[in-house]
């Protein structure tokens, strides 16, 4: 008797605590459904409609038509990927999904988006992606954080031969393998690293700033390595001292490595670590004494995720922060649509760089496979190389292709299915609190809305 | 580094003597027929701090193998390597910068005491219910998340504001109101949280594998807290969302300077103090570390003088004769899992204004714990403290010490390994595990 209660008493609690977990998991819900929902829904409506009406035979040709193209999408949802930046990229993918549906969907199909999570590790990407394409079968692949994830899975796409957009990883090896199926919106890690050693020379030569040596804190990635070494090679190159420190993803506690930093009595500090990581260090230097508000610190990109970033680091104040995509004053219409957007669903004043990059990965996508007018794989790469797609980003296409390829076009094979020109500008939170779209553009100086605050200087 | 060869044939000198004082002094032992319980771990350190000078007459002789004689032979060790570092490389900041050591160790104590804390927690349950709970980051996790969200709530602002007025009508009198009160009940929140949640668990799933009812318990046991673990994880994102949070510190450090000009002996700030000019701890660890050295003593006092303390040792000294004296060895049970949960919820909690906050930031935490216990001693309170302090020393001099800067905080995860490696090699039951 007394066995029998416990046992029911156990299936009562196990029942309630998964009805607590499904009532509490809107979240993860909506990432795997379809983004289409309402406008879909409305779409498909009288499809439905003749579909009950017709016998079931004449039903399967209609049905089949129906059916809607699946594209995958990749995005850091848990730790110790970039959870904020992953958020941010399906909130925006999700976006673009809705957009799509509400336009009538891809060649008069509705769209399916099935957003995984890659958890910014190589070998969780590798897994979701093999998901993807052979589980789901998607058609074609978009989004995608980290470079080491980027890297691994276009390993994948390739062997599969399924075309993929990568929405934000860096590493140029991506692209400069030349995979028919690989193209890439985000800029190369190599630009940005001159980007940002322009913006150290310009803080020097022409601010007025006094940087002799430059501490890179990097994590140990596919993006981290190869960004630390060309930024290290190119101040070399101006006679700026570099010395790197290189951490685990993932890392939290940096105490003994600021300490290091500190003795090495660094003229500004780069951060190239990713997610969670760049908060503890930004915060822990800060703590210590040689933070944003110490030493001229050129803060990770996910401090443009403002509200994460005053929780995490509240002595952020005059962090640098590369931001990639035209600054706000220079938006399109596509862009500000999508800004309006973006603020009614997440709340957020203003959009990151990944979830410009996230949304226009999906629509281009959606673009291409409606020029080819299939979903056939050749078809969507044709397309994508002879695209020209106006997106929240810019103008974008892939001039580098099959048909233009880097010898003949005497570039570096890194330009292979790669977006030529995205532009990076450099912002400065100059008020505590500050939402990112409301920084102060310092660099480069076209774009400038205000002069940088150089801190640290006697 | 200046003299590689110095360092490197010194390392390899001190390892080979080591190993072959490792094997070869428990076999000697055994043949005279002398205790060998400590003999691999004495032979080890002897023969790498004095090679074949020491080894011989050891060999000859057979002396008893005290403590002691441990002792002094690894610090011998520790000194050889050191000397031969600074020979190496004379340039390096572990060697040339004496504020830079004194920082690095003060850092490495401090995590340490923190460490320690998490990982009293863990060796609690194992002593008690022989289970390893791989649910003890979660626990960890669960605690700092009660103590962010508690802290963010409208409740603790206005309970701070009310300690705030307080302290202020009282002219001073109470103005330690406004600095312990408030926290306090952010630390007792997830103590509480915790405690409840492990006792429910305990005694919804341990305790009949306590009482003979489950097959295979050891597998059951493993099983169960891991099961325990992925569902405290994903239901705490799915409560609270994936992304990163951290608490504000718990107060603000008074001003002050000492000498009042100078302040070279003592400064102190809202967010730091600084001792000697060259010790700098940043206010939330400090603090953190302060409530790991209070937490201990209170535990130690818990376990060494009340009768409910000493119940608990008692039956993780021998269950069947606790049972005979009137002790409850089901109810000890249940209590020392909810023990070892709101340990590391205390941890968690206390470290929640020092790191970014996310459901899965006890694995690395519970990994680190494993390592430490296992290192100093299954089971054993003294172990998983000193252990604690071991590994974060450690951590702090590979850290700060190793000349490659691209690799020194990129190996954090490793040191305390190699560590557990030299340990479980001459010492399999733990620096203070209890013999087999």
């Amino acid at each position: 008797m007394l066995r029998t209660r416990k046992t029911l008493w156990l299936l009562s609690l196990l029942a309630i605590l998964i009805l607590a977990l499904a009532a509490c998991a809107p979240a993860a819900e909506q990432v795997g459904e379809p983004a289409a929902e309402q406008p879909a829904q409305e779409e498909a409506a009288p499809a439905q409609e003749a579909k009950e009406e017709a016998p079931a035979e004449e039903a399967k040709p209609e049905e089949a038509s129906m059916e809607p193209i699946k594209i995958g999408a990749l995005a850091p949802l848990s730790a110790p990927g970039a959870v904020v930046g992953g958020e941010a990229m399906r909130d925006a993918m999700n976006i673009a999904a809705d957009e799509i549906n509400a336009a009538g969907g891809i060649l008069g199909r509705p769209m399916e988006l099935i957003i995984v999570d890659t958890e910014g590790l190589p070998e969780k990407g590798t897994a979701v992606a093999e998901k993807l394409i052979n589980q789901d079968g998607v058609v074609a692949i978009g989004g995608g954080y980290h470079s080491s994830v980027g890297v691994a899975v276009k390993e994948v796409t390739h062997d599969n031969h399924v075309p993929i957009v990568f929405a934000e990883p860096w590493n140029d090896t991506i692209t400069s393998v030349m995979y028919p199926e690989v193209f890439r919106i985000a800029p190369l890690n190599s630009e940005v690293s001159a980007v940002d050693v322009k913006f150290i020379i310009w803080l020097r030569d022409v601010a007025g700033a006094d940087i002799n040596k430059v501490v890179l804190l990097t994590e140990n990635t596919d993006y981290g390595i190869p960004a630390a070494e060309e930024t290290t090679r190119l101040l070399g190159e101006a006679d700026i001292d570099a010395v790197t420190f290189s951490v685990d993803i993932g890392t939290q506690d940096f105490s003994g490595i600021i300490e290091r930093v500190k003795a090495e009595e660094p003229d500004m500090i780069m951060v190239l670590a990713t997610g969670e990581a760049s908060y503890n260090f930004e915060q822990q230097a800060a703590d210590a004494g040689i933070g944003p508000q110490d030493v001229p610190m050129l803060c990770n990109q996910v401090s443009l995720v403002s509200d994460a970033f005053w929780t995490n680091v509240p002595d952020g104040n005059y962090c640098f922060v590369r931001r990639v995509g035209l600054p706000v004053q220079l938006y399109n219409d596509v862009a500000k649509n999508f800004l309006a957007q973006y603020k009614e669903r997440t709340g957020k004043e203003a959009a990151e760089s990944y979830a410009l990059e996230a949304y226009d990965s999906i629509k281009i996508i959606a673009q291409a496979i409606e020029e080819a007018g299939s979903t056939d794989a050749d078809a969507i790469i044709e397309a994508l190389e002879n695209i020209e797609y106006t997106g929240a980003l810019g103008t974008i296409t892939f001039p580098i292709n099959s048909k233009n390829p880097p010898d003949k076009a005497g570039v570096d094979p890194k330009w292979w299915h790669q977006f030529p020109e995205p532009a990076i500008t450099i912002v400065q939170y100059q008020e505590e609190g500050q939402d990112s779209n409301d920084t102060t553009v310092v660099f480069p100086e076209t774009y400038a809305t205000g002069d940088p605050i150089i801190v640290g200087q006697e | 580094m200046e003299n590689p060869a110095i360092f490197w044939r010194v390392t390899l000198w001190i390892l080979f003597w080591g190993a072959v004082g490792g094997v070869v002094t428990p076999r000697v032992y055994a043949r005279k027929d002398k205790d060998i319980s400590q003999a691999g771990l004495a032979g080890a350190a002897i023969g790498a701090a004095l090679g074949p000078i020491g080894l011989i007459p050891l060999w000859i002789r057979t002396p008893k193998l005290t403590g002691r004689l441990i002792v002094l032979a690894g610090l011998m060790v520790i000194g050889i390597f050191v000397a031969a570092f600074a020979l190496a490389d004379p340039n390096n900041l572990c060697v040339a910068n004496g504020g830079f050591v004194v920082s690095q160790l003060t850092n490495g104590i401090v995590i340490g005491i923190i460490y320690g804390l998490m990982a009293l927690g863990l060796t609690l349950i194992f002593s008690i219910l022989g289970v390893v709970s791989f649910a003890h980051g979660e626990f960890y996790m669960i605690g700092g998340m009660v103590a962010y969200f508690l802290s963010v709530s409208p409740f603790y602002k206005e309970l701070r504001k009310s300690a705030e007025a307080l302290a202020e009508n009282t002219g001073g009198i109470l103005a330690f109101v406004n600095y312990v009160f408030p926290p306090l009940i952010l630390l007792l929140s997830a103590c509480i949280v915790t405690f409840v949640i492990g006792v429910i668990f305990e005694r919804l799933f341990l305790r009949e594998m306590n009482q003979g009812k489950v097959e295979r318990p050891g597998e059951y046991a493993i099983l169960v807290t891991f099961g325990l673990a992925f569902f405290l994880q994903y239901f705490t994102q799915a409560l609270t969302s994936a992304n990163p949070v951290k608490a504000q510190r718990f107060w603000d450090f008074p001003r002050v300077k000492i000498p009042e000009e100078s302040g070279d002996i003592l400064k102190m700030t809202a967010g730091n103090i600084t001792v000697l000019r060259e010790i700098s701890i940043p206010n939330p660890r400090f603090t953190a570390a302060v409530i790991a050295v209070v937490m201990l003593g209170i535990l130690m006092w818990f376990l060494y003088r009340t009768w409910t303390g000493k119940a608990l040792r008692a039956v993780s000294q021998d269950r069947q004769a606790a049972a005979v004296t009137g002790i409850n060895p089901d109810n000890m049970n249940t209590l020392a899992f909810g023990m070892g949960a709101m340990l590391a919820g205390l941890s968690g909690a206390s470290l929640v204004q020092v790191f970014s906050w996310l459901p899965q930031v006890g694995i690395p935490a519970a990994a680190r714990s494993f390592v430490i216990i296992v290192l100093g001693g299954m089971g054993s309170l003294p172990g998983a403290f000193i252990g604690g302090l071991i590994v974060g020393l450690v951590e702090a001099a590979g850290t700060g010490c190793i000349p490659d800067t691209t690799r020194a905080a990129a190996y954090i995860p490793a040191y305390g390994m190699i560590i557990l490696t030299l340990v479980l090699l001459l010492k399999p039951t733990g620096l203070f595990g209890r013999e087999l």
